[in-house]
């Protein structure tokens, strides 16, 4: 062989072995999250399956980022005439099918989401008088009033490939839509998203790759595959994380195994934030909680500041910030100029002697926390330790969840304390406060207060009604000044969901305040991830 | 049992090194658990109660086997789960043995219609796998100690039902019984007078291994969320919560485990050498 021969060879050989590399350069990112998984989106509204939802599926407009509430998507333009919304469409977006996405999919989505009446229809229900799709790239919400929040709660409008689930459809109520697929969604999809499902299983994994024809692109660096695992114990991710077979946890660890990962070299934390409060909803319907001095009383008595320390995680990250009410901070209708909350034993004390029950018999008080999370006990135990000193007299019960909501029903059967996690589904306050705190909606779990009060109802329907964005932002913020002075609630701590990530890869979106998005859970998007190849 | 067949049973007993350390552990953790509020380091620590400042230590003084996430002194929560366990068991074992004692000799005694009808009941309730029958029941009701009790006492009495329809059986041809039958004695004479009495060590010896099998699958409901709720102390929850926490706060999980392993291994210990006694004695 001569040496040009040689050289020539060395050069092949060199191409063929960086073209085998690159082939084989597949990333998969691996998490895992709370089962069961929902990939149907018109069902799921629990993190995991909004994730599910946000990543296989898109909507006419996303939460926005940089301080707007919401931004163009499926839509690049609309305009509103009165209660009429008219959306013009991209003529380039594509489904998971080949099939291109018309205005016909997107009244199709919107009669499903509401036929099923499940995830998250609540937030249109008697809202919309009719949809239409006057031509192709066109479609028009005629809505039955002023609603103000609408624009925001459209990201949670996802887009499904009519002809694709018609062509699944199973027998069903409905005698032409049959189940409108559900059972066919229930583990595969019909979707437009970065990512499309290769397998389902709701209890154990879902299985997604990356999709070429995404009308957005995604980039190199987004990984090929997604793997997401589900009901995993802490222990066995923490064990995953540390021998690298895992890229990143659910938010779900106890905060002692996330600092220990925290302390890891090759781990950095990421969090999702801006929405979600952790309520100690108080009974305003039964003794001793129906007067409003005693509900300020344990408002000033709980120890705010050691209820954080219990969820630190490093020196600088806790799984909460300080709240001042139920908006969190940077969201809309969020007051800067009020204080956050701090105990104040005077106060609590100046409260409880106005209070009409007078003796700790009177002033008894059961607390329930949620078993399935058990930090809830710790907080539980905190409010023992702060309120028995004052003059109350508590009790603890710890309440799976199912028996919880059964029994938050009933004002009657609503324990007089309980702690619960609630974040609102859309950029917009209305869908965190209105199902909370208006006394004209049934009485579920995120309403455990029981609240009636004649100016919150007003001002909660002033905020649906109004649509100009200073005055909506004003109202919001007498909303919340109202709801500081009638105290349905402690609110405990802003939440902040914290992931511990390997190196291997970064999340701007969940990492960089700079390029998050206004509703939580949208910024866990597998297309902005930046991954190393394995 | 009569005073001098005792005393070889002990005697017997003492010469099993086995049976010996089984007995001197059931001792032990049958007095720290009825003395528990007197020799537990912090006995309020068993409630609802949480020491903030003292939460996941490892251990060390004062807290010999560490505490959990919320403070509270382990060792405290194990002698009080002890209590819990052994409860269950008396209360468990006081329901099913007299009730499956009492099918198993009308069974045995009886002619062969009631012999069969009783015995295939119980062959029904013997033929689902004993976890999988009590956690059905508990799908039905609320999870707590009391619930966990009702479950798992649903599933045991058969076993002493087929126990003691063997033993009804072998001593229904004895001569004693029938010279009861000969002289017109009654049924319940003769169940409860003549032949109860002579199936009691054998009874007894498995009420002693059961101790430890009660303890143990209460426990595993317990792991399952299905027994004991918090703030009580209960030997499977502390195992099942201290699980998510491995292996960095190993001792949430591994002393419960080790006292669970200890009670039931003791138990045994003790039943095996009962038996083997009264197998010599004989």
């Amino acid at each position: 062989m001569t040496a040009s021969h040689s050289r020539l060879f060395g050069v092949l050989l060199g191409a063929a072995l960086a073209f085998s590399a690159t082939a084989h350069a597949e990333t998969i990112f691996r998490m895992d999250d709370s089962a069961p998984g929902e990939a149907d989106p018109d069902k799921g509204i629990d993190y995991v399956g909004s994730v599910l939802a946000f990543n296989i599926y898109d909507a006419l407009l996303i939460p926005g980022q940089h301080g707007a509430p919401v931004q163009p998507h499926i839509a690049t333009a609309w305009k509103i005439d009165g209660d009429t919304y008219t959306f013009t469409l991209r003529p380039d977006v594509k489904f998971h099918s080949g099939n291109m996405l018309t205005a016909d999919d997107v009244v199709f989505s919107f009669k499903r989401m509401m036929a099923l009446g499940k995830g998250n229809s609540s937030l249109f229900a008697g809202r919309v008088a009719e949809v239409t799709a006057p031509d192709a790239r066109t479609v028009v919400f005629k809505l039955s009033g002023t609603y103000a929040p609408f624009l925001g709660a459209l990201v949670r409008l996802p887009i499904l490939d009519a002809k694709t689930v018609m062509a699944h459809k199973a027998a069903g109520s409905d005698p032409q839509m049959g189940d409108y697929g559900q059972a066919y969604l229930s583990a595969h999809d019909a979707g437009t998203g970065a990512y499309s499902i290769v397998s389902h299983v709701p209890e154990s994994e879902t299985n997604l790759v990356k999709f070429d024809g995404y009308f957005l692109g995604v980039a190199k660096s987004a990984p090929d595959k997604v793997r997401l695992r589900y009901g995993l114990q802490a222990s066995t991710v923490r064990e995953l994380m540390a021998s690298g077979q895992q890229d990143m946890t659910s938010q779900w660890l106890p905060p002692e195994v996330m600092r220990v990962l925290a302390a890891r070299k090759d781990v950095h934390l990421l969090n999702d934030y801006g929405s979600g409060i952790f309520f100690l909803h108080m009974n305003t319907q039964k003794p001793p909680l129906d007067d409003v001095n005693c509900r300020l009383a344990l408002t000033y008595a709980f120890d705010y500041a050691t209820a954080l320390k219990m969820v630190k995680i490093t020196d600088t990250v806790f799984t909460g910030f300080p709240a001042n009410g139920p908006i969190s901070h940077g969201a809309f209708g969020y007051d800067p100029s009020l204080p956050n909350y701090a105990r104040d034993m005077t106060k609590a004390k100046d409260y409880l002697a106005k209070c009409k029950y007078t003796s700790p018999d009177q002033r008894a008080i059961d607390i329930a926390w949620i078993t399935e999370v058990p930090s809830e006990e710790r907080v539980a135990l905190l409010m023992k330790a702060d309120f028995d000193p004052l003059g109350f007299k508590t009790t603890i019960k710890g309440m799976p969840w199912t028996l919880y909501t059964q029994q938050v029903t009933n004002p009657a059967s609503t324990p007089a304390l309980s702690e619960v996690y609630i974040d609102a589904a859309t950029p917009d306050p209305d869908s965190l406060l209105y199902n909370m705190y208006s006394s004209k909606v049934a009485a579920t779990w995120e309403s455990a207060s029981h609240l009636k009060d004649d100016q919150v109802d007003a001002l909660l329907e002033q905020g649906r009604t109004e649509s100009d964005t200073a005055k909506r932002q004003d109202i919001y913020r007498k909303l919340v000044a109202r709801l500081r002075d009638v105290a349905p609630a402690i609110f405990a701590y802003e939440e902040n969901q914290v992931f511990a990530g390997l190196n291997t890869f970064q999340l701007p979106s969940l990492s960089d305040d700079n390029a998050r998005f206004s509703a939580e859970e949208y910024g866990l998007q597998f297309r902005l991830i930046e991954m190393a190849a394995h | 049992m009569t005073p001098g067949r005792g005393a070889r049973v002990w005697r017997a007993l003492r010469r099993n090194p086995a049976g010996m350390i089984g007995l001197v552990l059931v001792a032990v953790i049958v007095l720290a658990a009825i003395f528990a509020d007197v020799i537990a380091p912090f006995p309020d620590h068993a409630g609802a109660v949480g020491d903030f400042a003292a939460m996941n230590a490892p251990p060390a003084a004062p807290y010999l086997l560490g505490t959990d996430t919320i403070g509270r002194d382990m060792l405290t929560r194990i002698l009080f789960a002890y209590r819990l366990s052994l409860e269950m068991a008396v209360v468990v074992l006081a329901i099913t043995v007299p009730i499956g004692v009492g099918i198993g000799l009308l069974a045995g005694y009886l002619g062969p219609v009631t012999s069969y009808a009783l015995m295939r009941l119980t062959d029904v309730f013997l033929s689902i796998p004993p976890l999988v029958l009590a956690m059905s029941i508990m799908g039905f009701l609320e999870p707590s100690a009391l619930h966990g009790m009702m479950a798992v006492s649903a599933m045991w009495w058969p076993w002493y039902a087929r126990l003691s329809y063997n033993l009804a059986r072998a001593e229904k041809q004895e001569g004693y019984v029938l010279a009861a039958e000969t002289v017109g004695a009654g049924v319940p004479h003769i169940l409860l007078r003549e032949i109860l009495p002579n199936c009691i060590p054998a009874i007894f010896t498995k009420m002693t291994i059961d101790v430890g099998f009660v303890i143990l699958i209460a426990a595993s409901l317990s792991f399952l969320g299905l027994g004991a709720q918090a703030p009580t102390p209960d030997l499977g929850s502390m195992v099942a919560d201290g699980a998510k926490y491995m292996p960095d706060s190993w001792w949430l999980t591994l002393f419960p485990a080790l006292a669970i392993l200890l009670i039931v291994a003791a138990f045994n210990l003790l039943g095996d050498g009962l038996r083997e006694a009264l197998d010599a004695e004989r």
